[in-house]
């Protein structure tokens, strides 16, 4: 286990800067998500930590020791790829051992090291099988397997549930999360799916252009985004961004509010919109709204509700919960 | 209806015309002596292995066929290694110089073996490696390298780049990354490089008639030159010879015929 402190990193492919002066502490065994559009660096970032990209300025520590020179081995750190990224002509336990016969470790030990690791990943069975004769959910988590067989300093994972339909990615992401928690290693794990990054973090590191927009909690980010672009990036669904003549009542060039802090009022309502859509989802509902003078609105609402298209309805909001920005995207007040 | 059976008479004249030459050679080969005045087109009525003994003895075929045999494996083999370290070095390796080095191999595509042959028998002269095996097996990987470096590179840049930063992270060097992951997904390129640089080596005759003047250096296609006089020819001794050279390369396509074609189709489509 390690902690690891990111000081100025910048990567260029020739003149084209695609990180700019990233700094950045990661506690051992914390678990940081990595988190932006695409596009954004995060990919890249975790590159450089894994030592596949070289770092064009700034410095990197693992566990205290400036590791920019180093090489990927030498960092000591694991990799869970987007592809997984199986040797395709060896066994699962040959995939897991990999690592450790290289380093002409006796094969006993290998064994017993991927046979542990198999049992926490519920592998045992698959241990004869290629890579082709697994499911997408059985290569995620051999994929994962041959990272604890190496246990190392830090675990690195690049959007790993992104090939897996829904249901699975939902019960791997428990997975991955509980395996946290028995390991405690430190692990950075880059997701473009915010959902993600808010139920599985420690800390949140959201990257927009290539620099880092805001670090924190899930709940840091949520409740009080340092940007418009945090604002925007976080909940779901999105933040209610609005401009003009209603964010100037609030000294605000731009007024944020989430879909869960509006309601739908009879009495003294602060907008009127028109339904232009209803989604159920049986737990909540989810209303999207016109609103003269304000625009498109969307309103999240707790239980099942009967509104149709086309009906108009009086909007209030939570006062108290209002994000208000100025014209660079930053808080007011 | 018509249309197919059109398509279908087509392809039945080119499948004939593509065998009928090598049925040709065939039935002269069996022929005995007094058969050879009739057509070439005509089955022996009597068939006789006379043709292909002596060709084997009194033609000398068999020092030429082990020439051949140590030529065109050992070409095979080396060219296999040469070409897919250099092709590996090409697709996962960066280094000062590289798009030099592909411009270069490209180059070499382009320049036909008949317009070096001069430079080329003067620079195996001086290594004084003429009339040596070494020296046509030299000029054989130089001449050939291009191609199956462009073979290798093709094959090699449909292997997902994860699967190398994989190892890396692993902690793999480049060289074990190239032993142990790289060449075992790698079977059709490396038996169909294979495959053809033993064919080309095998059927050549240019770099065998210049560089191996000696005879019992010699090959099978520089053999069957002297089936061959000014005034005369032997034309079931040639025949007889043609199929010896024939059957070895044969036997190999359809041995590894499935490969082959994965092999040669290798990134024409994702």
């Amino acid at each position: 286990m390690a902690d690891l402190e990111l000081q100025n990193i910048q990567k260029s492919y020739g003149a084209t800067k695609v990180l700019h002066d990233i700094n950045l502490k990661i506690d051992d065994g914390e678990f940081v998500v990595f988190v932006g559009p695409s596009g954004c660096g995060k990919s890249t970032l975790l590159r450089l930590i894994a030592g596949l990209d070289d770092i064009t300025g700034g410095e990197l520590f693992i566990g205290g020791q400036p590791s920019k020179k180093l090489s990927p081995k030498q960092r000591n750190i694991a990799m869970v790829f987007q592809s997984y990224a199986l040797y395709p002509q060896m066994t699962v336990a040959e995939n897991m051992g990999f690592s450790l016969s290289l380093e002409r470790r006796p094969k006993p030990e290998i064994r017993e090291k991927v046979e542990e690791a198999a049992r926490t990943l519920k592998l045992e069975a698959l241990l004869d099988r290629k890579p082709g004769q697994l499911s997408g959910g059985q290569r995620q988590r051999v994929a994962i397997g041959r990272a604890i067989v190496r246990n190392p300093q830090v675990f690195l994972l690049d959007e790993p549930l992104s090939n897996l339909d829904a249901a699975l990615r939902t019960e791997t992401r428990v997975e991955i999360g509980e395996l946290h928690q028995r390991l405690k290693t430190t692990m950075i794990y880059v997701t473009h799916d915010q959902v993600e990054a808010m139920t599985m973090a420690d800390r949140i590191v959201i990257l927009n252009a290539g620099r880092i927009e805001q670090v924190g909690t899930p709940m840091e980010l949520y409740n009080s985004p340092a940007t418009e672009f945090v604002a925007s990036f976080i909940g779901s669904p999105k933040m209610n961004l609005i401009t003009g003549p209603a964010a100037s009542e609030y000294q605000a060039v731009t007024i944020g509010i989430r879909p869960e802090h509006f309601d739908i009022v009879t009495d003294a309502p602060h907008w009127q919109g028109q339904i232009t859509l209803v989604e159920r989802l049986g737990h909540n509902t989810i209303v999207y709204a016109r609103v003269p003078d304000v625009g498109p609105v969307t309103i999240s609402l707790e239980g099942q509700h009967d509104y149709e298209v086309g009906q108009t309805v009086g909007l209030g909001a939570d006062l108290s919960k209002v994000h208000r920005f100025d014209s660079a995207g930053r808080p007011v007040g | 209806m018509a249309a197919r059976y059109l398509v279908f008479g087509v392809l039945a004249l080119i499948a004939f015309l593509m065998t009928a030459p090598s049925a040709m050679t065939l039935f002269t080969a069996l022929k005995p002596p007094e058969e050879l005045i009739r057509p070439a087109w005509t089955p022996p009525t009597a068939i006789t292995f006379e043709n292909f003994g002596r060709v084997w003895t009194d033609g000398g075929f068999r020092r030429y066929f082990l020439n051949t045999v140590l030529i065109s494996t050992v070409d095979a083999i080396v060219m296999i290694v040469l070409a897919s370290m250099t092709a590996y070095a090409m697709v996962f390796m960066s280094f000062r110089g590289k798009l030099a080095l592909q411009v270069l191999f490209v180059v070499g595509l382009m320049i036909p073996v008949t317009a070096i042959i001069l430079p080329l028998y003067t620079t195996v002269r001086s290594l004084g490696l003429i009339n040596t095996h070494l020296g046509v097996i030299f000029a054989d990987l130089a001449l050939a390298m291009p191609v199956f470096v462009f073979m290798f590179s093709s094959y090699f840049v449909s292997i997902p780049k994860a699967l190398h930063e994989a190892a890396r992270v692993d902690g793999a060097t480049e060289l074990q990354i190239y032993r142990r992951v790289v060449m075992p997904i790698s079977i059709p390129a490396i038996i169909t490089t294979g495959l053809l640089e033993f064919m080309w080596s095998w059927n050549d005759l240019l770099l065998r008639l210049v560089l191996l003047p000696r005879d019992g250096m010699r090959t099978l296609s520089v053999g069957l030159l002297n089936f061959q006089g000014v005034q005369t020819r032997d034309v079931a001794g040639i025949s007889a010879g043609a199929v010896i050279m024939a059957i070895p390369v044969i036997l190999l396509f359809l041995f590894f015929q499935r490969h082959f074609v994965r092999g040669m189709t290798a990134g024409a489509v994702k």
